[in-house]
């Protein structure tokens, strides 16, 4: 079954994209399955499902989507196949097969198929591994901007994706697109949470 | 806008020509228009009409399906413009394309250029700050350069002339070194930059932190609507709440009947004849058919942009003028300046997790001038001076992307907005050199066959003296006003990059060291008019395009009344 469709017609019958248990389950058999649900534009198989366990396990549901229910992997295949060059593609590509054959000796698995306490693992150490973004003043970075590596500008990505989807922008996010006036200083619980413009 | 007359092959003769139609050529169209002057604009680009051009105007981000990023044919189309870090999918369209323009970077310069109807008055920042008497004097006063030929008060009831049109909110303080403006009510501060406003002025005695002036109505004016706070300005604005020619300039000149505008017209060069000793029209050439034509009047005001006007004098020789129209004195192309600004130093402010702030407002602080205004201010470090922009504002999901977090409790957590940070950058003045310049560069001609511009120009030792104390002033008053984890910085860039080239024609008492007068006139051509940036005879440390806009409406009204006496 297409999981993604089926999310759909959840999400149009809660008015959110809160899955009921009974489909939640069925959604997770879905999972088990290893078959590709979507056709990629630029990743191979093992790559997609690099990405889409890579989008899962930074930002899994909650009580609110997770990055898959908002297609954020497959988003992000779409700008990699449209927005990169083709040396910066050849370079997503061979990141993403390091990381698997990285995580390959050391666990015998690809990332995807390894349980989620092993992905953590791996992720965590990724993350302490890794230079970091410097501060940015009006789209630029300051400073002397050490290479912050695969894994952190895959996150950025990912959350990129995520937040700038339109279920979590219109839905989650407080969300004005015409706010009309600026009040400087106002009562946080007026608004919730962070503005998602 | 409907009815501009874009078939202007009929009626090659106008009382006025005037060459783009960005911040300065739009109000030259208006004051001339509604002075009865048929005038022609001369728009090397599209047109681009108020709302109805504005394509992603009202886009959310996933209206665009790659969320406003690039693809790499527009990347390599805006390879120079990129530089900026401004350019997005929702603004691309209104960005020159690079690869048809090409120039030469002798020394590393970024040249932003937007060929459309309104140029780049749809982009600006539309930051609003008169000079003063302390710029109008500087040059005088230190050497550099050469004597502006007028002063404030030449200029003081200009800048109230176009202000209450434009319309320019801010709060009025009285500095001397800042002359306020004809204001609409000020913007608001949030709660944290009121909190560090009132703590660097109780630490730095003359010290001032302001809201942003800037040409956003905050009530009505016109028939224009009230600044909706989307914070989508440079898409183009529905409601024409900021200024731009499209939505304000063109169309009062429009209204007047008189108005013509051609677009696709590159100008080749000015005319020059040399039995009257004056020109007579300019020469363009049809962006799209290559086809050259002739139009003819009795004034031209060139608002080109600082570099393209420069351009258009350095090609339109003659027997009279053969190193260009007006270059007598050989200052045609030099004195090339803008303002640096890259350097600064941002913090996080503790404590007011409970505020927020609704509207995503289209303008931030202001810290002026504070050094070199008096012997009590004055520093033996450099000469002029620098202001500060800046903001505050909560930290969004962007934060996770350093967060060494991630699952689920992260992902909630960036739901809720992060600490309170705050910026400020500083933009410092740069001296006029004569070295800093731009010439043709014959050898490399465009597709439309013409010379390209070659640019010489770099930052020298006084803009780097301001800008390492920028950076320790920034820290200190980050420091005292009690932000923690203040990152100090300074990305030295290339000059170009603050979008405010100004010189290469300047203003001047002697014909023999300048190029236009005091009233903006070529000085061995009068019907020929100057007044865009290339005017400019030194920086100041404010943004210039308020000043831009009070010197062509000076000159405009100036030429009609010289018209009317006959003696242009």
């Amino acid at each position: 079954m297409n999981r993604r469709n089926a999310l759909r017609k959840t999400a149009l019958m809660a008015g959110s994209a809160m899955a009921a248990p009974s489909l939640f389950s069925l959604l997770q058999s879905c999972k088990q399955q290893n078959r590709l649900e979507w056709e990629p534009l630029f990743f191979s198989e093992d790559q997609a499902r690099f990405i889409s366990a890579f989008v899962d396990t930074i930002l899994p549901r909650t009580d609110t989507p997770g990055g898959l229910d908002v297609k954020t992997d497959i988003f992000l295949d779409l700008v990699i196949a449209k927005t990169y060059d083709p040396k910066a593609q050849q370079n997503m590509a061979s990141e993403i097969d390091k990381f698997n054959a990285e995580t390959k000796a050391s666990f015998g698995k690809v990332f995807a198929e390894l349980s989620e306490e092993d992905k953590k693992a791996v992720l965590k150490k990724a993350e302490a591994e890794t230079a970091k973004f410097n501060p940015k003043v009006w789209g630029t970075a300051v400073g002397d901007q050490k290479p912050v590596g695969f894994y952190r500008s895959l996150k950025s990505m990912v959350l990129w994706g995520y937040f700038t989807s339109e279920e979590i922008g219109k839905n989650h996010l407080s969300y004005d697109p015409i706010p009309g006036e600026f009040r400087g200083c106002i009562p946080l619980s007026e608004v919730g949470n962070t503005w998602s413009l | 806008m409907a009815n501009f007359n874009i078939d202007a092959k009929k009626d090659m003769t106008y009382d006025a020509i005037v060459i783009g139609s960005g911040i300065s050529g739009g109000w030259a169209a208006k004051e001339l228009c509604e002075n009865g002057l048929k005038t022609l604009v001369l728009e090397r680009g599209r047109l681009v009409e108020h709302v109805k051009d504005y394509p992603t105007m009202m886009d959310d981000p996933w209206d665009s399906e790659l969320r406003g990023s690039l693809t790499p044919e527009l990347k390599e189309k805006h390879k120079v413009g990129m530089r900026s870090g401004f350019i997005g999918m929702d603004t691309e369209h209104f960005h020159a394309n690079d690869l048809e323009n090409p120039y030469t970077e002798v020394k590393p310069f970024m040249w932003v250029r937007a060929h459309q109807m309104g140029g780049r008055s749809i982009l600006w920042g539309k930051q609003c700050y008169r000079f003063s008497d302390l710029d109008f004097e500087a040059n005088a006063k230190d050497g550099y350069g050469v004597d502006w030929p007028i002063r404030y008060n030449d200029l003081a009831p200009w800048y109230t002339h176009v202000e209450k049109y434009a319309g320019i909110s801010g709060e009025a303080m009285g500095l001397p070194h800042l002359p306020d403006s004809h204001f609409l009510p000020a913007m608001e501060l949030n709660c944290v930059e009121k909190h560090v406003k009132s703590r660097i002025e109780k630490e730095f005695q003359g010290r001032h932190m302001i809201i942003g002036r800037v040409a956003h109505l905050t009530e009505p004016l016109n028939g224009r609507g009230v600044c909706q706070y989307r914070n989508r300005c440079s898409r183009g604005c529905p409601y024409g709440a900021y200024f731009s020619s499209n939505a304000v300039t063109l169309p009062a000149a429009n209204a007047t009947g008189n108005l013509t505008i051609r677009p696709y017209s590159i100008v080749q060069s000015v005319i020059y004849d040399e039995q009257k000793g004056k020109a007579t029209g300019v020469r363009i050439i049809d962006a799209e058919t290559s086809e050259v034509v002739e139009y003819y009047a009795k004034i031209i005001f060139c608002n080109a942009s600082t570099l393209s006007t420069t351009q258009i004098l350095l090609n339109s020789t003659s027997d009279r003028f053969p190193n260009g129209l007006g270059n007598d004195s050989g200052e045609l192309g030099h004195n090339l300046m803008d303002h640096t600004y890259r350097v600064g130093a941002m913090g996080i402010v503790d404590g007011f997790e409970d505020e927020y702030y609704k509207g995503r407002r289209p303008n931030g602080i202001y810290i002026p001038r504070y050094v070199n205004l008096d012997e009590k201010t004055k520093t033996d470090k450099f000469l002029r001076g620098f202001g500060y922009q800046g903001s505050g504002g909560r930290a969004g999901w962007g934060a996770g992307s350093n967060s060494e977090d991630f699952g689920g409790d992260f992902k909630d957590s960036l739901m809720k907005p992060g600490p309170w940070e705050f910026f400020i950058t500083g933009f410092a003045e740069c001296l006029p050199y004569h070295e800093n310049h731009v010439y043709l560069d014959k050898n490399n001609l465009d597709k439309w066959g013409q010379p390209t511009l070659a640019i010489d120009c770099e930052f020298k030792e006084n803009e780097k003296a301001m800008n390492r104390q920028i950076r320790i002033d920034a820290k200190e008053m980050l420091e005292r006003a009690g932000l923690k984890d203040i990152v100090d910085f300074d990305n030295e860039h290339e000059p170009g990059f603050g979008i405010h080239e100004m010189g290469t024609a300047r203003m001047g008492r002697d014909p023999k060291t300048s190029v236009l007068n005091a009233t903006n006139q070529v000085h061995a051509c009068k019907n020929v008019f100057v007044t865009d940036g290339a005017c400019m005879t030194s920086s100041s440390c404010v943004n210039p395009s308020l000043t831009y806009m009070a010197l062509t409406a000076r000159a405009a009204n100036h030429a009609v009344s010289e018209l009317k006496k006959n003696n242009l």
